[in-house]
């Protein structure tokens, strides 16, 4: 446990950790501390004036809070009519030049200053000339839209883009009343974090052009989950809504806080992977290329293993780690090889060094741990003599180009079960569906040897049946996550002693990995 | 019977109201003077010929919805969703999109009132912020021939005319 | 048997059966004006053909039609579909039976032969009537069981229940009538209300039997299942109770057997206590001896009240709103002309009748005529009291029924008898 120093909050006695400034460390007693332009990640600016706070011991009458370490036996005032006048008057001064486009803009019921202004302005507005006009539904490249009316100058999105992605192609321009954030001329944002901005923006003038009016921040069910998009495991929000006489439908994906993984950030290409859960989905169970009932592909499934002479089953890098452990019980049971083969997962040099990975695959290091050859040469190897291939959700038309995948298939029944429509479905003999990650539940051991959980966040009009399940009508063992988990602790030594049923937030870190823990 | 028992007290135990015959008789002789009071002319019954005799529909009625529009005809709705929030009945079912008539920058692409779900409280007229969505058109009645034909599109919502001028509107408490 | 035998055979049956069946239409066009009229409202006025809405009774044409015509259900969970079936039938044809052994107008003497007005000449009289009204709740107890659904259920329960708590104090006052009249036969009761009491009060049971009287009508009502005694269909707490799951003619039975029951119980109070067919201070004789004068009385009458009647249709019959060219003005024209010609043809028959075949069998058939009109007239009346009981009083809470049934009644009608035999005893 970190140290704890003791200190006064309005007179009143509280234990708070040492080393950090007031806002973080009231914040994790819950205690509020209002605040535009402090970020835990991005650090203190102070320009915002929000977060100022009394200290009784002879300082200045104010302090931002922001800038201001805890220290035993402080006396820190939150209350006093005076803190409660600066914050009113500097909700006023902002709302100046505020533009009235709650009902318009994305931001509205997420907006700190819709929030601030019920919590300590609540006045009406005592202006009486008009507002200074500046830019809306600027282009600031990478799918953010800025408008420069709503903007509260609080600069997060420039200290952004100056310590984070250190590419800093944003900054603040002029003085006064004509300040305003905005690129360089032809220099829009070119980074592959840039949609994070839209995030970090206290208020809607950064919006995102993919969520841009599709829907209202209350109507989203916030759901935690951990992004597929790479091996990194990055934690996330999923924002999902199911409308009225509509489907349960994913809106966007935001990061969610997990120091020891992503800290506050994810990158665009995994915000769009949400694309890939709505979009393009396998729906209908297909034998031999015409429609069939679950039951019947269920059927042709179980027939083709049992009259198969020798069957391979090619595990998907994405599956959770559970999955994968029912699926090579399944294998030993019809006594098949078990390969991992997915090269194609991997874009080699696409990776950086702060959350992008190579690996496209999120679950990748757990081949390793239940001892799954994800080379090629073992599935060759595997395949040879084989006559039926049973791949779980792993897509081979990304790991082999389309000829080398119609001459494995000429003397080899292809069986996918999948969760989208690929090319290797649309040639297999029979495709079943199956729950994708964001409609199921599972463990996943990130590139750093991090072992996190997620739990179903949408649940479909007509849900697809899990692969664990999948399995099991196969004639699998193992019916649920339960029975995955507890054979799992049995199987493999490193996961002996953890509980995977009560996987913390931050995740079990199973090897000490040399990678550092990312500095949010 | 663990429950606590309330005795109430019974009005009418005097025996003149106890022989109830008598009151029934009262209670006779009150409907009996209407029946013959109708029955002799019946000018004066408290009826309205519907159809043909239409209500008087005041301003503050809550009829039909419709959507209204600037000066300009650019219709005012900026999709902002408050009605389809305070929807009690959800009934309100809006799609919003780019603008493209040249103000600010949102305004639905569909906006369905299905009417058979709706239970015409005036919540959505309420939390309009832009006046957009109004009862005002004095249209009671709505009749249709299968479900479909309930439900109120965008173009039919902006087709609709008010009933009554702004004066009687305003006057009206909106 | 002569030919005259059997014509008359066949009136009286025809009148025993058709005239309630009329009746049907009228008292639900009675209870539909009559509870709007109640209620200040306007009551059936749209229904019409061509036209023509007969003062509402077209509705019931429109509702006869749709109740033929709905689609004849009978649920999938009911096992006894037969007794299902039957129940409507046996409230229904209960009701119309009852009827039968009511005096319509004194016996006509034909020839010297005398010819009970009755569709059913038998001396049973007022036993056949407690008979079959005690049978007629089979119909709906059996409706309730066979619905197989617990408001059906409750509602055959609560009908049964209220049929044996008043039936004892109907029972009873009648039996005290009995003692009055010395006789069962309904005829002969009849023909005892056409005496005069102190030689100026006609010898109604009424005024004979006050107490009687009223405990019969309140125990008459609830036999009927009527407002306030209407548990059996408690549409607030059983939904509809007995008939629930009845739809169609099935329900039209239903819904028929109860104004046929109404019809008849009217009569039979009617004929108990308030003369029968009886015309107050004219027996049979009387008219028969002053069949000329009558005749001239009624040929001066029936213009006059004509007349009113055309005043009062002129009056009522039009449209309360601006409309160019009034239909209804134009239809109480036409009816107003229509009434004249039945009084023209009426007077017409009266005088051939005058200057003809007045005297002998004709004075007689006349008077039967007279009497026939005076039992209906006053059986419409007592319809009509139940059609004002029903908007006027509030349903009965269950204990309350049962208490008013086997606390107040009960006792009153055992009082009644002791005093009634006393006096009866003491004064012969």
């Amino acid at each position: 446990m970190a140290e704890k120093v003791k200190l006064f909050v309005n007179g009143q006695e509280v234990e708070v950790e040492a080393g950090k400034n007031l806002i973080d460390a009231f914040g994790a007693i819950g205690i509020e501390i209002p605040h535009l332009c402090y970020h835990p990640a991005l650090g203190a600016d102070g320009n915002c004036r929000m977060c100022l706070v009394g200290i009784e011991d002879g300082r200045p009458p104010l302090v931002p809070a922001c800038k201001t370490k805890v220290a035993e036996g402080m006396k820190v005032q939150l209350d006093a009519e005076k803190i409660k006048k600066i914050q009113r008057d500097i909700m006023e001064l902002e709302l100046i030049n505020h533009p009235i486009d709650c009902p318009i803009c994305d931001q509205a019921g997420e907006c700190k200053l819709q929030d601030y202004y019920m919590k300590y302005d609540g006045q009406p507005s005592r202006m009486t000339v008009k507002p200074v006009l500046k830019a809306k539904k600027m282009d600031f490249g990478c799918g953010v839209v800025h408008d420069q009316e709503r903007c509260v100058l609080c600069a997060r999105c420039v200290r952004f883009t100056r310590l984070i992605t250190k590419t800093g192609e944003l900054g603040i321009v002029n003085r006064t009343d004509a300040a305003r954030v905005n690129i360089f001329p032809g220099r829009p944002l070119n980074n592959r974090y840039a949609l994070n901005v839209v995030d970090l923006c206290p208020v809607g003038a950064m919006t995102s052009r993919d969520f841009r009016f599709k829907q209202r921040a209350w109507f989203l069910t916030k759901s935690p989950s951990i992004c597929h998009g790479c091996s990194k495991g990055c934690n996330i929000f999923i924002d999902h809504n199911r409308e009225k006489y509509k489907d349960d439908v994913i809106y966007r994906y935001r990061p969610r806080l997990n120091e020891k993984v992503n800290g506050y950030f994810m990158c665009d290409e995994g915000r769009m992977t949400y694309k890939l859960e709505n979009d393009n989905r396998l729906g209908t169970p297909r034998v031999n290329g015409r429609e069939a009932g679950f039951d019947e592909a269920i059927e042709s499934v179980r027939r083709a293993v049992s009259e198969a002479k020798k069957a391979v089953v090619l595990i998907s890098p994405n599956a959770s780690l559970e999955q994968m452990f029912a699926a090579q019980q399944f294998a030993a049971a019809i006594n098949a090889p078990v390969s991992g083969y997915s090269d194609g997962y991997v874009k080699a040099g696409d990776g950086d060094d702060f959350l992008i990975k190579d690996d496209k695959s999120a679950n990748r290091a757990s081949f390793a741990l239940l001892g799954i050859d994800d080379s090629k040469t073992a599935f060759e190897a595997a395949l040879n003599g084989a006559d039926l291939l049973l791949s779980f959700d792993n897509d081979l038309s990304r790991s082999l180009s389309g000829d080398a995948l119609t001459q494995l298939l000429a003397d080899t029944k292809l069986i996918m079960v999948a969760s989208s429509q690929t090319d290797c479905v649309a040639k297999a003999a029979v495709a079943v569906p199956v729950a994708s990650y964001s409609e199921d539940a599972g463990s996943l051991v990130n590139c750093d040897g991090r072992l996190q959980s997620y739990e179903v966040a949408v649940v479909k009009n007509q849900p697809a049946k899990s692969l664990i399940e999948v399995l099991h009508l196969c004639g699998g063992e193992i019916k649920s996550n339960q029975e995955a988990r507890a054979g799992l602790q049995a199987a493999v030594a490193v996961l002996k002693d953890i509980d995977l049923e009560q996987i913390p937030a931050e995740g079990i870190a199973l090897t000490e990995s040399e990678v550092a823990h990312v500095a949010a | 019977m663990s429950g606590k028992v309330k005795i109430m007290e019974r009005k009418g135990k005097d025996l003149y109201e106890r022989l109830y015959l008598v009151e029934v008789f009262k209670g006779m002789a009150v409907t009996f003077g209407h029946f013959i009071s109708n029955f002799l002319d019946n000018s004066k019954l408290y009826v309205r010929h519907y159809p043909e005799q239409k209500p008087e529909i005041t301003a503050r009625w809550r009829g039909r919805h419709r959507l209204t529009k600037h000066e300009d005809g650019t219709m005012k709705c900026v999709a902002c969703f408050m009605c389809q929030t305070n929807c009690p009945a959800k009934c309100i079912m809006i799609e919003a999109g780019e603008r493209v008539d040249g103000r600010t920058e949102k305004m639905p692409v569909r906006f369905d009132i299905d009417l058979l779900e709706c239970i015409y409280c005036g919540y959505c007229v309420e939390a309009c912020p832009m006046d957009a969505i109004r009862m005002d058109t004095g249209i009671f009645a709505v009749t249709g021939s299968d479900r479909q034909s309930f439900v109120m599109g965008l173009d039919a919502l902006l087709a609709t005319p008010g009933a009554f001028t702004e004066e009687e509107y305003k006057k009206g408490g909106a | 048997m002569s030919q005259l035998d059997i014509l008359l055979l066949v009136l009286r049956v025809a009148f025993g059966a058709f005239v309630p069946l009329c009746f049907i239409a009228v008292l639900v066009w009675m209870e539909r004006r009559g509870a709007a009229f109640f209620q200040d409202r306007s009551g059936p006025n749209r229904a019409n053909i061509c036209g023509f809405r007969a003062g509402g009774l077209v509705q019931n044409l429109a509702d006869a039609v749709k109740l033929i015509t709905k689609e004849d259900i009978i649920p999938d969970h009911i096992k006894h579909k037969f007794y299902f079936v039957l129940a409507p039938v046996i409230v229904f044809c209960i009701a119309l039976v009852s009827f039968a052994a009511v005096p319509f107008a004194d016996a006509l003497i034909i020839n010297g032969k005398e010819y009970l007005m009755q569709a059913i000449p038998t001396d049973l009289g007022i036993l056949w009537f407690l008979a079959l009204a005690g049978f007629a709740v089979y119909g709906i107890i059996l409706a309730g069981w066979s619905s197989h659904n617990k408001y059906g259920v409750l509602g055959g329960l609560r009908a049964a229940a209220q049929v044996i708590s008043y039936e004892i104090p109907m029972g009873l006052a009648i039996i005290s009538a009995l003692v009055v009249y010395g006789t069962v036969n309904l005829t002969e009761i009849a023909q005892y209300q056409g005496q005069l009491l102190f030689g100026f009060i006609p010898m109604w049971g009424v005024v004979l039997q006050p107490l009687g009287a009223i405990i019969f009508i309140v125990a008459a009502f609830a036999e009927a299942n009527r407002t306030p005694f209407d548990l059996a269909e408690g549409e607030s707490e059983l939904v509809a109770g007995f008939h629930v799951e009845y739809s169609s003619m099935k329900f039209g039975m239903f819904f028929m057997g109860e104004y046929v029951a109404m019809f008849t119980s009217s009569a039979i109070i009617v004929t108990l206590y308030f003369g029968g067919y009886q015309i107050p201070w004219f027996s049979t004789e009387t008219l028969v001896n002053n069949a000329r004068a009558i005749t001239v009385l009624l040929m001066l009458l029936t213009p006059a009240f004509a007349w009113v009647f055309a005043l009062w249709m002129a009056k009522n019959n039009k449209s309360h709103y601006d409309r160019p060219n009034d239909p209804r003005v134009r239809e109480a024209q036409i009816y107003t002309k229509i009434l004249w010609g039945v009084v023209a043809a009426l007077e017409i028959v009266l005088f051939i009748y005058l200057i003809t075949v007045s005297g002998g069998v004709a004075d007689r058939i006349l008077v039967t005529l007279l009497q026939i009109v005076t039992f209906l007239v006053k059986t419409t009346l007592m319809c009509f009291v139940y059609v004002w009981v029903r908007w006027t009083l509030p349903r009965f809470r269950y204990d309350q029924l049962q208490k008013l049934g086997w606390q107040t009644l009960l006792p009153l009608s055992l009082l009644n008898i002791f005093v009634t035999s006393a006096i009866v005893v003491a004064l012969s």
